[in-house]
């Protein structure tokens, strides 16, 4: 092992994991991102039951176990590393739930427009969903990019503890 | 490494009150000066000016052959240790001693390095995770110092930074600078009004009084040959007895009591004669001497372990106070007559306060 990297090994002992602390910080904000686009269009004008409260409270519970993994994270505990893994899955998971069946729902007639092509006028007829292709796409990012950020922040961490742990070992001190 | 020139620097508030009046001192490479005296001399406010925290109102500074007397503090490349600390209470020892350098945006392998050797030298390696309010003052002062010694500055100023702390760690901690000081061979500027500080940790002393620099010299300088009245009676502890006397028939003629001086002391004084001269002597230079020494009748007994001291009054007038630091155990009651001899003796002008000395 190069001497740089022992430094770099020997620096984790009193420094903080911030790297994935703040990964998992960006993984609420884009959940936050996700839950305030969702919840300002129409949905819970459609899904105005237990679909709504469930997602509520889950997003309530993901800001809160998430926060907890940041801190954990921050000081090199691997443990957090497997919730925040269970953590992305969900996030992915929750694209096929909630957005997908809005998204899929169609609501009333058809909506008419026009479509200007090339100075042509193109009558188009768009069905009525109850989320759009746009705001569709838009949510999935959210929760994707969460997902990743939940995960980059998990495998940081585990490379980082792992390596923290052979070091301590190593010196022969007790882990603090 | 550093030299130092500090040139005639004076400092005036807004308010046209001077706190410092012409300062000058050169101080030399590795060397530790300590600037001591009373409350509101003037030491912190020269101090300040050196590390860039106050303006300077005339004179120059300049360090390694570079005018400095209007760069900024955090140009200047000195490291300043304060009294109360001013460690961040959020951040680890580690985080604390790292700090300078992560605004320097450091390599985060070398600002690690400096910080665990800075630790080592200062005992604190097993601190580095706990925070400032988990520790002692006087591990507290040594994260200050920490700070300063990973920054490797060319001068290290230190304002009264013992003045938190107990006696006893005190001690310790002086005896920790001195041990940096040589370790590190730094240029350093300590503040202090404790006169036991000085002399144990200076290369050189400056004492000031007043916003005057009264004398500068290593501590047995100050204290073997005082420049004038302020010196003698502040280094020194208990402070020097002062008596007002006349050079007269070959002895100082005094308030109650006469001291016979001998043909050396009489040269010394030769130019002086029908003259007010003060008389300093220095409590341990005095000793119990048989009938014939000058008279001492007791009022307080003050037994010290090694020493006795004994306050009483000088010869046959009240109000001429004595005080004695006397070798080994007495027992003198309220009242009871001693016989004293001064060994060794300190004149003074009475007018100009300058010590009498024989020329060379």
């Amino acid at each position: 092992m190069s001497e740089e990297l022992k430094i770099a090994d020997d620096r984790m002992r009193f420094t903080k994991n911030t790297t994935s602390s703040r990964l998992a910080l960006l993984a609420i904000v884009f959940d936050v991102l996700y839950f305030i686009s969702i919840y300002k269009s129409d949905v819970g004008t459609y899904y105005y039951n237990i679909m709504i409260g469930a997602s509520v409270v889950y997003n309530l519970i993901f800001l809160l176990a998430t926060f907890l993994c940041s801190e954990g994270v921050k000081n090199y505990k691997r443990s957090y590393s497997k919730l925040m893994i269970v953590l992305g899955i969900l996030q992915i998971v929750r694209i096929f739930i909630l957005p997908a069946s809005a998204h899929a729902t169609v609501v009333g007639e058809p909506i008419e427009s026009i479509w200007q092509v090339f100075n042509v006028s193109i009558p188009v007829s768009v069905a009525n969903t109850v989320m759009s292709d746009g705001q569709f796409i838009r949510v999935s990012i959210y929760l994707v990019l969460s997902a990743i950020c939940l995960f980059a922040s998990a495998v940081i961490n585990n490379k980082k503890s792992s390596a923290l742990e052979a070091h301590i070992a190593n010196l022969g001190l007790d882990k603090a | 490494m550093a030299e130092l020139l500090i040139q005639h620097i004076d400092k005036i508030y807004d308010n046209n009150v001077q706190a410092v009046y012409d300062f000058n001192l050169n101080v030399k490479d590795g060397e530790l000066i300590v600037l001591v005296g009373p409350s509101g001399c003037g030491k912190s406010t020269t101090l300040r000016m050196v590390a860039g925290l106050e303006d300077i109102s005339a004179g120059h500074l300049i360090l390694d052959g570079r005018d400095i007397t209007k760069t900024p503090a955090k140009d200047r490349d000195m490291a300043m240790v304060f009294q109360n600390y001013a460690l961040y209470g959020h951040m680890t020892i580690y985080e604390n001693m790292a700090f300078s350098l992560t605004l320097r945006k450091e390599n985060p392998n070398v600002i690690h390095k400096k910080v665990m050797a800075a630790a080592e030298i200062l005992g604190l390696t097993n601190q580095l995770n706990k925070k400032p309010s988990q520790l002692s003052g006087g591990q507290r002062q040594r994260v200050a110092m920490g700070r300063s010694i990973v920054r490797n500055p060319k001068v290290f100023l230190f304002d009264e930074p013992l003045s938190n702390l107990d006696a006893k760690l005190r001690g310790a901690t002086r005896r920790e600078i001195l041990l940096l000081h040589k370790r590190l061979q730094a240029t350093m500027m300590y503040v202090t009004h404790d006169q036991t500080e000085a002399l144990t940790l200076a290369d050189r002393i400056v004492c000031m009084s007043m916003g005057h620099v009264q004398q500068v010299g290593t501590p047995l300088e100050l204290y073997d040959k005082p420049d004038n009245l302020f010196v003698a009676t502040f280094i020194g502890l208990p402070p020097m007895n002062i008596y007002e006397t006349v050079f007269e028939e070959g002895m100082l003629k005094g308030k109650g009591f006469n001291v016979p001086l001998t043909d050396e002391e009489k040269d010394i004084l030769k130019d002086h004669v029908g003259k007010k001269v003060s008389l300093g002597v220095r409590p341990e230079d005095i000793e119990e001497a048989s009938e014939g020494g000058l008279p001492v009748k007791v009022f307080s007994n003050e037994n010290l372990g090694m020493n006795t001291l004994v306050h009483g009054h000088l010869g046959t007038a009240d109000g001429v106070r004595v005080s004695a630091k006397l070798r080994g155990w007495t027992n003198y009651k309220n009242g009871d007559q001693v016989y004293v001899h001064f060994k060794r003796k300190h004149f003074f002008d009475t007018e100009t306060t300058k010590a009498i000395r024989k020329e060379g």
